[in-house]
């Protein structure tokens, strides 16, 4: 998380593209409407900000305002005050991913007694290993079936719990625990509660006529995965999305609610456009969540069995660095996985970022 | 003047302290115990400083083996590492190829120590030591023996386990025929050690080349033309009729076995303290079943941890080092940590010492594991197992495993692919460590 999130954004939300430019906001960039922000001031002169389709990507001024930096000429305490998230960047990131590096061409013994140059073979021996592409496809699976699952959750959650007039606040709360819960012991708490021996929902499941047993079935562990890694991430969804309806003009609502509008069209027709930038916003953090931070899920819920089922590629980096001790293939694996979620990242900004829009 | 009271005081208090600090040498010993064995463990090393006044131990826990192995990693490469670590039997090859560390039997002889080497009993003696020297202290040796509920057993109409596989089997299937128990044994967290690796020892199979890697890096695992694949195909077989459980994560083997649920279960000895402190049910043990055509059955190998020291520290506290470690081959300390963990004594006297005292007729289960582990005349498929970069040789076998339980492969296939990717990781241990191994582990401090 950093600086752009919408309670950290700029309680003006400009309103044509002029403001925009105009306005200083390089340490802004935020992609989500403003909580604070209502459209009901929107002129119905001032035309709206059309999103024109830019020709080139790269080119500076493809995006007016918020997500462009411009510092002009004093640009002295700007980049002081950067300086120490950029020295946190250059020694917990770019040194690191430098040192990840080096030690993907490397052959080396744990202590690093013995080290040997060996060009690119510890990423020719992952592309020939049967257990790394099986591993590259569980990842997609994992991730992209963590983030429906969780984005989907989370949105009928915060429009649920938006609609709901008493005791909104302790829904909100409750919603929010699990959020505190260390992931290793929410993953503990899943594998018991769905052990196929012992485990309460797993005798439910029985008694329905489901032979759950993630011991032995590769998609129930799969699934048992996706389940965990889902429940704990889906407050963090919810959180911004119960923010981001706030700022959905109750005007808007109610003019629609008059035109005979139901809940559900209301939500689908009017909540969620303009929650198109959180959403989006939230998709990539749980892609990178799901690419990321779930080896602990993993650790705690199934080891990455059974025979390798659950065995995502972060997983499989903090296996091989951390127990394996082949540091030289974990390091090749991390570059590739780091090269993996950048793609990934640029893929869904050049092709969905153009469904959202930010003109709201 | 408050800051100079001040600091004349402090300079008093230091000077006080000061003599008493530099008498006694501190050093560090990174260990992986928790629980009541953690327990145990700093016991020993008040025991040590209480002993003398010149050295300090401090015990420090690192978590499980693999943290303190990565610890320690961290710490050397940091040139700050620790004097002593604990590590497991898994990274025995690890450790002596690294160039990070002090055999301790070199060590001790330096400093003067005299220790009684060949009373090391055997399978603990020959598993930690390289050439005919000892590289590391054992500390924790331990044996996987066959633990089983007294009264699941009376009830069904058997006395104890049999001996063999084959009539256990029996036993096995009777037990949950006649609904003594749903669960007749529970698969092991570590079955890999207890079921495949000793059970080759134990049955006279080769496991790898080479005398199971004794004879040097070119080893390679053969354990897939042996009756480990017949042993892989019992346990589905097992498994599929209801006879075999897996705890799975989020419950341990040990509560299953403990809480009454499953008749018998395969585990160390050294889960003694635990069991005898949670267990509700009438327990005993045994020896580990063997096949019915092995005659006689031989030794089981060892697991469990050794103390290892590191280079790179100053002769003094490479005296209180020495010092440490010979109180720890002591018989008396050897019987006492026998007797509260149920770790195996490591030298005869210890053994000759707690027979003596009639301990094993109050605890019979504990001789069980001497016992097994002095069976018969060890040879080269019983000797232990000494593979380079083992634990993540095991980790493929596992998963190999697992495709079986899962029913995604076949017991042959998945022990040839075990092999073919366990034999990739040992080629790679072997280039990394070419020319090595002659002169391992040999710079004496």
């Amino acid at each position: 998380m950093n600086a752009s999130s919408p309670i950290a954004s700029s309680p003006i939300w400009p309103e044509s593209p002029a403001v925009q430019v105009a306005q200083p906001s390089g340490l802004v960039r935020s992609q989500h409407p403003s909580p604070g922000a209502t459209v009901a001031e929107h002129s119905p002169v001032t035309p709206r900000p059309i999103r024109a389709r830019t020709p080139k990507r790269g080119q500076p001024d493809r995006e007016p305002g918020l997500k462009r930096a411009n510092f002009g000429r004093e640009a002295g305490l700007p980049t002081l005050l950067l300086l120490p998230q950029l020295l946190i960047l250059v020694c917990f990131f770019f040194i690191p991913s430098l040192r990840a590096l080096m030690q993907s061409v490397l052959l080396s013994d744990p202590f690093g007694s013995n080290v040997q140059f060996v060009w690119f073979d510890n990423f020719k021996a992952l592309f020939a290993s049967g257990e790394y592409r099986q591993s590259i496809v569980t990842t997609i699976w994992f991730t992209v079936t963590q983030n429906v699952i969780t984005l989907a959750v989370a949105v009928v959650l915060a429009f649920a719990s938006d609609r709901v007039v008493r005791g909104r606040s302790v829904y909100r709360t409750l919603i929010l625990l699990p959020y505190a819960i260390a992931p290793a012991i929410a993953g503990i708490l899943w594998a018991f509660l769905f052990n196929p021996v012992v485990g309460p929902l797993a005798h439910m499941l029985h008694a329905l006529g489901i032979s759950w047993d993630p011991n032995r079935n590769p998609n129930d562990a799969l699934w048992l995965v996706i389940m965990a890694a889902s429940w704990k991430h889906i407050c963090y969804d919810y959180i911004f999305l119960a923010v981001g309806l706030l700022a959905v003009p109750a005007s808007l609502m109610e003019a629609a609610a008059v035109d005979g509008a139901g809940p559900i069209r209301r939500f689908f027709l009017i909540a969620l456009p303009m929650l198109g930038p959180t959403v989006f916003f939230l998709a990539v953090m749980n892609f990178i969540y799901g690419f990321f931070e779930t080896f602990a899920i993993i650790d705690a819920v199934t080891h990455g069995g059974p025979a390798g089922a659950t065995n995502i590629l972060v997983y499989k980096v903090y296996v091989d660095g951390f127990i394996n001790l082949d540091l030289g293939s974990s390091a090749a694996q991390s570059v590739l996985l780091m090269t993996f979620a950048l793609i990934c990242t640029l893929l869904q900004f050049r092709y969905f970022d153009h469904k959202v829009n930010y003109g709201v | 003047m408050k800051k100079t009271a001040f600091m004349a005081v402090l300079l008093g208090v230091l000077a006080l302290a000061a003599p008493a600090q530099a008498a006694r040498v501190e050093v560090q010993w990174w260990h992986a115990m928790s629980g009541v064995l953690g327990d145990r463990l700093n016991e020993l090393v008040e025991k040590f400083n209480a002993s003398q006044d010149k050295y300090t131990v401090v015990a420090v826990a690192k978590g499980n083996y693999d943290e303190v192995t990565n610890g320690v990693i961290a710490a050397y490469r940091a040139k700050r590492p620790p004097e002593m670590v604990q590590i497991a039997e898994r990274g025995y090859l690890t450790m002596l190829l690294s160039g990070a560390i002090v055999p301790v039997q070199d060590l001790l002889d330096q400093k003067g120590y005299k220790i009684d080497w060949p009373d090391f009993i055997k399978p603990v003696a020959s598993f930690w030591s390289y050439k005919g020297r000892m590289s590391a202290m054992p500390f924790n040796s331990s044996t996987p023996i066959f633990w089983y509920n007294k009264e699941h057993f009376r009830k069904a109409g058997f006395d104890k386990p049999a001996d063999t596989w084959q009539e256990l089997e029996a036993q096995l299937y009777a037990i949950k025929a006649k609904g003594v128990s749903e669960c007749g044994t529970v698969l092991p967290g570590d079955f890999y050690w207890s079921l495949l690796e000793n059970y080759s020892a134990i049955n006279n199979q080769p496991y790898g080349t080479l005398a199971n890697g004794f004879g040097g890096l070119g080893t390679e695992f053969v354990y897939n033309k042996t009756k480990v694949v017949s042993q892989v195909a019992r346990l589905k077989k097992w498994l599929d009729d209801g006879v075999l459980q897996i705890a799975g994560q989020g419950l341990s083997p040990e509560q299953l076995f403990t809480s009454g649920r499953c008749s018998t279960f395969v585990n160390s000895t050294a889960s003694h303290g635990n069991i005898e402190r949670n267990a509700k049910i009438e327990w005993s043990a045994t020896f580990l079943p063997h096949e019915n055509d092995i005659n006689p059955p031989l030794n089981s190998t060892i697991g469990g941890g050794a103390i290892w020291v590191m280079k790179g520290h100053t002769p003094e506290r490479y005296d209180a080092v020495a010092a440490f470690l010979d109180f720890v081959a002591q018989p008396e300390t050897q019987v006492w940590w026998h007797g509260v963990t149920g770790y195996v004594p490591a030298t005869s006297k210890a053994y000759a010492l707690a027979r003596e005292r009639g301990y094993y007729k109050e605890h019979p289960t504990r001789e069980i594991a001497v016992l097994q582990l002095s069976r018969g005349t060890p040879n080269d498929n019983s000797r232990g197992f000494r593979f380079g970069n083992f634990v993540q040789t095991m980790l493929a076998q596992r998963s190999e495993v697992e495709a079986v339980f899962t029913g995604q492969k076949q017991p042959q296939q998945a022990m040839d692919d075990a092999v073919k990717r366990g034999n990739e990781i040992l080629r790679q241990f072997e280039k990394l460590n070419a020319g090595k191994d002659a002169e391992a582990g040999r710079e004496p401090k």
